[in-house]
């Protein structure tokens, strides 16, 4: 008869997964350095699960995900700075934001396909870039924006690193949870319809736009939420810092990459490997020689395409492992 | 007075200077087993092609119920109750073969269980049922083909267009194919079939429309098509005489 996973089935390695990143946190509670490249891993794990519903169940490459990101971290920075409101208020707000702006870009966008909606979507965060510079009202300009250290549950900052890497966690399993139900809802399975044949998609009765559409501003949301968090973690952005392609919208499809595109929990994989190891190589070796953590960064990616062709997940999957075990891994 | 089931009335395709479906019409009626044959080029998949959407006419109408569905895109007629396959097979190849007729049952059953089951239904009656959980990308050719099948049939068709789904197929297996395509229409589904097996199309049609160049050549009984000296010529050319 029928085996199909549903989102209940996802719950225990979910929870699992939970216990597991909470026990690191707890781990290294009194070593802030860690607990820093925690909260970033965390954070970069969420927005590349995001990433990972357009990218990987929809296979639309965007690289304009870091104006979503940014119009999160810039609408918090406003409503913190000009109303003075609390950045809580803010998240919904920023989700809505970004999913509203991902409708109005998919409508040219989505006219293009494969790497020519790469490259339209690309484009479209490099004039962000530009008018971030440019409307210094909103965005403070090439200066940027800077916000005060009142520390508070109700400002979302804290004196102590450890509140950061919970609330990167629980952003963390929120992306996870939305990308999770929708893997396994009439909504992702379109979206792999739409990836894998537009045509037979069609001929099924799948509104392929629409389908395409809705994964966008979902995925979105979430990356508003995200740029949100971040601005409240650094309190100190410009336009670089949330738009540079190759740190930001470059590097959530990059980390989802690395993990394993298209799975569910490929881009938290990515992102362990990767954050800390760019941590922890800036750390050793940016002091040695200025640059070479890169080299050898780079160096790992490469290593990463050519043998994890399918991701950390994808290897996983082809170990000689009992299907019992790989299969919780696995999108089915 | 009820209106015809499907009706193409003039309907043509033109690409730039070629025409590829020249002014033809005819009627399908309702659980009727049409099939449509003519030599390779005779504009047979355009033909489907336009009826179900992914392609316009250049001219004339498609009516479907009484309805000009002529500006209706491929999911729009899915949606009224047209289901086809490919020429080329065109399976969703990282899903796995249920989740492939998924795809086709979620038109009518938003719920996975609900979906899932009535997939594993349709994979049941082209004999797939024992491969419901492998990945799609590893079934041969003719499992391929089948799974077309049922993920058109797992939309709860009207009308099902197949486009040689028989190709490829070892005889045990198109025997197969002619069974499940009698059984339904003997249920009273509609079957538009493209094929060039003619010992199938003999065995199973109740009508056959000749097309030769993007027109209308013959229509008519199998037997009488077949034997009318214009489509022999098409087929095999004119005899020396």
């Amino acid at each position: 008869m029928p085996r199909i996973r549903t989102f209940r089935q996802e719950l225990p390695p979910l929870a699992l997964t939970a216990v597991l990143l909470a026990a690191l946190v707890g781990l290294y509670s009194g070593d802030n350095f860690t607990l820093n490249i925690l909260a970033t891993t965390f954070l970069f794990a969420g927005l590349a699960t995001a990433w990972n519903i357009l990218g990987g169940f929809g296979g639309q490459f965007s690289l304009c995900h870091g104006v979503f990101f940014a119009e999160g971290a810039y609408l918090t920075a406003n409503m913190v700075l000009g109303a003075g409101l609390s950045p809580w208020w803010s998240l919904a707000p920023a989700a809505g934001l970004a999913a509203a702006t991902a409708v109005l870009i998919s409508w040219p966008a989505f006219r293009l396909r494969g790497p020519f909606f790469a490259i339209a979507t690309m484009t479209f965060s490099e004039v962000v870039l530009v008018l971030a510079n440019y409307f210094e009202s909103i965005t403070g300009g090439p200066q940027g924006m800077r916000v005060p250290f009142r520390p508070g549950w109700q400002n979302m900052i804290f004196t102590g690193r450890i509140a950061y890497a919970w609330l990167m966690l629980g952003f963390l399993l929120l992306a996870l949870i939305v990308s999770l139900v929708l893997l396994r809802s009439r909504l992702g399975y379109y979206l792999q319809a739409v990836r894998d044949n537009e045509a037979a998609a069609e001929a099924s009765g799948i509104d392929v736009l629409r389908t395409k559409l809705m994964a966008f501003a979902i995925s979105a949301a979430v990356t508003g939420v995200g740029g949100s968090l971040f601005v409240m973690y650094v309190r100190i952005v410009d336009p670089p810092t949330l738009l540079t392609l190759s740190d930001v919208g470059v590097r959530f499809a990059l980390i989802a990459l690395i993990g394993g595109v298209g799975t569910g929990y490929g881009p938290l994989f990515g992102a362990l490997l990767v954050v800390p190891l760019e941590a922890w190589l800036r750390a050793e070796l940016g002091a040695y020689a200025p640059g070479s953590n890169l080299v050898v960064l780079g160096a790992v990616l490469v290593l990463a395409a050519l043998f994890f062709k399918r991701g950390l997940v994808g290897a996983f999957q082809s170990l000689p492992l009992p299907a019992r075990w790989t299969g919780r891994l696995a999108r089915t | 007075m009820s209106a015809t089931f499907l009706s193409l009335q003039g309907v043509s395709k033109r690409f730039l200077g070629l025409l590829a479906v020249d002014e033809v019409s005819f009627d399908v009626a309702a659980g009727e087993l049409l099939s449509v044959i003519g030599p390779n080029g005779a504009g047979k998949t355009t033909l489907f092609n336009l009826l179900t959407g992914q392609l316009s006419p250049s001219a004339g109408r498609v009516v479907f119920n009484g309805v000009d569905i002529n500006g209706q895109p491929p999911q729009a007629r899915a949606r009224i109750g047209f289901g086809r396959t490919f020429q080329m097979s065109q399976t969703l190849t990282s899903l796995s073969v249920l989740e492939n007729a998924m795809i086709g049952s979620f038109l009518h059953h938003r719920h996975i269980s609900a979906a899932a089951d009535h997939a594993y239904a349709s994979l049941e009656l082209v004999g797939l049922q024992h491969r419901a959980n492998i990945t799609a990308g590893e079934l041969t050719l003719s499992e391929r083909r089948r799974l077309e099948v049922a993920r058109a049939l797992a939309l709860d068709p009207k009308v099902v267009l197949l486009d040689e789904v028989m190709a490829g197929l070892n005889q045990t297996e198109v025997q197969g194919m002619v069974d499940l395509v009698r059984t339904l229409n003997g249920g009273g589904l509609t079957f538009l079939v493209i094929e060039h097996n003619l010992k199938v199309v003999r065995q199973f049609s109740h009508r056959v429309v000749v097309l030769d160049r993007g027109a209308k050549l013959a229509e008519g009984s199998a037997e009488e098509v077949l034997a009318n000296p214009a489509v022999i010529e098409a087929y095999i050319g004119k005899s020396k005489q």
